[in-house]
């Protein structure tokens, strides 16, 4: 008996035998869609924080220092960090001042969702926290040194009070001071209301002008990659400590990577929680599998027998049965990553509005897994009917 | 050597053990080819048991069994089922078709195991419904004929190979007794035309009487083996 000929007769028993074919597959489809939805989304949320904090731009060091009655370190941090070479990215002083900021009649006071947080940085300060020029320039050194009034908006606050006119030239008001808008930042988050992107940066020379300070206490390094933040953070901090002097002053040194780090260990625990889950559904479903090929060929002994009677090896036999296994259970397999895939993209657009995609390796494996499965148990009662002597085979009913 | 030559035939269930059933209590045998054969026996006796013996659809506990020559009663399981689909044709009183499959599918099975291809087949298998007179019935369900019908088919199945050997078990058991006739009609005109051996187990007298040679089987043994002529029924 050839390969074709089992392959006919396989079809043929299946669609003989519809409804146990179809709870076969079920069990399959069922198990292979849960996994592969469950994991895909635990998955695609982790990637979706990720991408925040990168959005955000990650690696970022926060640094605060004062030394009391002191001079400003701001100079000797950049010098310091500037030293570390290709370990830093970029440093800037990074620190807050209050609105509002007003164009004609708007004012960022009476922002629906919150006013936008205005900083006072360096010309490193887009590079430190990912932002990037649309619109006009950026701050330029000449900007700092000679304490220009120049402001650069971030796409959210830009949108709000200048709507779709061009903000660049357009003089706003922030805090009473006229102030040149030179430049609008790209939007980092655009679909988030309580967005990155409300916010506004001017030269951090203006503290004085801005916060009545001269002293800058708190900054933002930013490391090269996320391996280097740990070592750069720790060389910071030692830098920091032969500056200042403890007792007449403070520093602190802060990294953002802790946080994620957090969340992504919160998650791996949530996917492994989610994924046990899955994985006994899976298990389940298995079962079923299992359950229903036992009886399959216990109701089919007399087949067998009759098979053998008429002069059926034991390898036809098993044949048959290995490929009616695989095939009801391969399709169940494939419907079931079909399922898993579209309710993936379902659940991630309903849950993470934004398009997830199934972890590949994890389907290929839910789908060996249950496919191995219901061959295993569909092969095995079928082997040890094989090997019975037809008349009692044929005795069975 | 004769087609069937059998030497003291042990068949013995649980052996040793105090419910032992000697169910085959040393049978010698020996069949020639082209015979037409009875076999008849009170309930019990150990005839489906012999029968199953001779076709190799189970193996003695002891004794030797030739089988057109090859010795049947130490081959393995394949070999086994190698011999029951070229040598035998088997027709059971339950008629044994696959419920799935219809009437045409049920007489290829025999010509799939023996490999033969999809074409030669169907031709195959048509010709032998239509020798059972079901020509029109190849596509029935057996679930949709009548049991007279689902024998044919079964007899069908039985011919289709072309063995050199039918044994059928009762067949005629589960039928009344004009459609009873028309199988055994089937079986004569098999026996006249081809000269096919055949086997028969029956408890009907008069069934027994249209064979040439009939064999008694009591408690497990041969207790009357003579042509039809000699034997009072
Ligand atoms: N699998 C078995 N286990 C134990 N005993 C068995 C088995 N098969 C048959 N027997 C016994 O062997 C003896 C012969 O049985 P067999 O089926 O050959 O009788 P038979 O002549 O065909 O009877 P019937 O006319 O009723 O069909 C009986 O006593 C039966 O109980
Ligand atoms: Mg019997």
């Amino acid at each position: 008996m050839n390969l074709k000929q089992s392959f006919r007769m396989a079809f043929k028993s299946i669609r003989s035998n519809r409804v146990r074919s179809l709870l076969t597959m079920l069990g399959i489809i069922i198990g292979v869609a849960a996994v592969i939805i469950m994991v895909s989304v635990v998955r695609g949320s982790n990637r979706h924080i990720k991408e925040y904090y990168e959005r955000m731009g990650n690696n970022r060091i926060t640094v605060s220092a004062e030394q009391w009655g002191g001079m400003d370190i701001s100079q000797s941090l950049y010098d310091y960090c500037l030293s570390l070479g290709p370990l830093v990215y970029g440093v800037t002083p990074d620190i807050t001042t209050e609105g509002p900021i007003i164009y004609r009649d708007k004012s960022t006071g009476d922002m629906e969702n919150g006013s936008p947080s205005i900083k006072l940085g360096s010309v490193q300060y887009s590079l430190c926290n990912n932002f990037q020029i649309a619109r006009g320039r950026d701050l330029c050194q000449m900007d700092i040194q000679s304490s220009q009034q120049v402001i650069i908006l971030g796409a959210r606050t830009a949108q709000y009070l200048f709507n779709y006119q061009n903000p660049v030239g357009k003089t706003v008001l922030l805090r009473g001071h006229p102030f040149e808008v030179v430049g609008v930042y790209q939007a980092k988050d655009p679909d988030s209301e309580y967005s990155m992107d409300n916010m506004a940066v001017v030269p951090y020379t203006l503290n004085r002008l801005l916060n009545r300070r001269d002293t800058v206490d708190s900054f933002t390094v930013r490391a090269s990659s996320s391996e280097t933040t740990a070592e750069v953070s720790s060389r910071v901090s030692g830098f920091l400590k032969g500056q200042i002097d403890t007792e007449r002053g403070y520093f602190s040194v802060y990294s953002e990577n802790q946080d994620m780090k957090a969340s992504d260990d919160q998650n791996r625990m949530m996917s492994m929680v989610l994924g046990g889950i899955a994985s006994i559904s899976l298990l389940v479903g298995g079962i079923g599998i299992m359950n229903i090929m036992l009886v399959t060929v216990t109701e089919r002994t007399r087949e067998i027998g009759i098979r053998k009677a008429i002069g059926a090896k034991r390898k036809s036999i098993l044949a048959q049965f290995l490929i009616e296994a695989s095939v009801v259970c391969g399709v169940g397999g494939l419907l079931g990553i079909a399922i898993g895939v579209a309710g993936t993209l379902v659940a991630g657009q309903l849950i993470l509005r934004a398009v997830v995609l199934p972890d590949l390796p994890m389907s290929a494996g839910a789908f060996l897994f249950s496919v191995a499965m219901g061959v295993g148990f569909g092969i095995y009662p079928a082997a040890k009917a094989s090997k019975l002597q037809p008349v009692v085979a044929l005795r069975a009913d | 050597m004769n087609l069937i030559e059998m030497e003291q035939i042990y068949k013995i269930y649980h052996e040793g053990l105090e419910n032992e059933v000697r169910a085959l209590n040393g049978i010698d045998l020996s069949i020639g080819r082209g015979e037409f054969v009875a076999i008849i026996g009170a309930s019990g006796s150990g005839k489906s048991t012999l029968m199953n013996v001779l076709g190799c659809l189970d193996l003695p506990s002891r004794g030797t069994y030739h089988l057109n020559g090859k010795l049947a009663s130490s081959m393995t399981d394949d070999e086994l089922s190698h011999i029951r689909n070229v040598e035998i044709g088997f027709i059971f009183q339950g008629y044994n078709l696959i419920p799935a499959l219809d009437a045409l599918e049920n007489v290829e099975l025999p010509l799939i195991y023996q490999g033969i291809g999809a074409e030669q087949r169907a031709r195959t298998a048509r010709e032998a419904l239509e020798r059972v007179g079901l020509g029109e019935r190849v596509h029935n369900y057996p679930s949709q004929m009548s049991g007279g019908q689902q024998q044919r088919v079964a007899i069908a199945r039985a011919i289709s190979t072309g063995a050199p050997i039918l044994m059928a078990d009762e067949p005629t058991g589960a039928l009344d007794s004009k459609t009873g006739e028309q199988v055994l009609d089937t079986l004569h005109q098999l026996h006249r035309e081809q000269g096919t051996t055949i086997l028969l187990i029956t408890h009907d007298n008069k069934v027994a009487a249209a064979a040439e040679r009939v064999i008694r089987i009591a408690d497990g043994r041969i207790v009357v083996d003579c042509p039809r002529e000699e034997i009072a029924l």
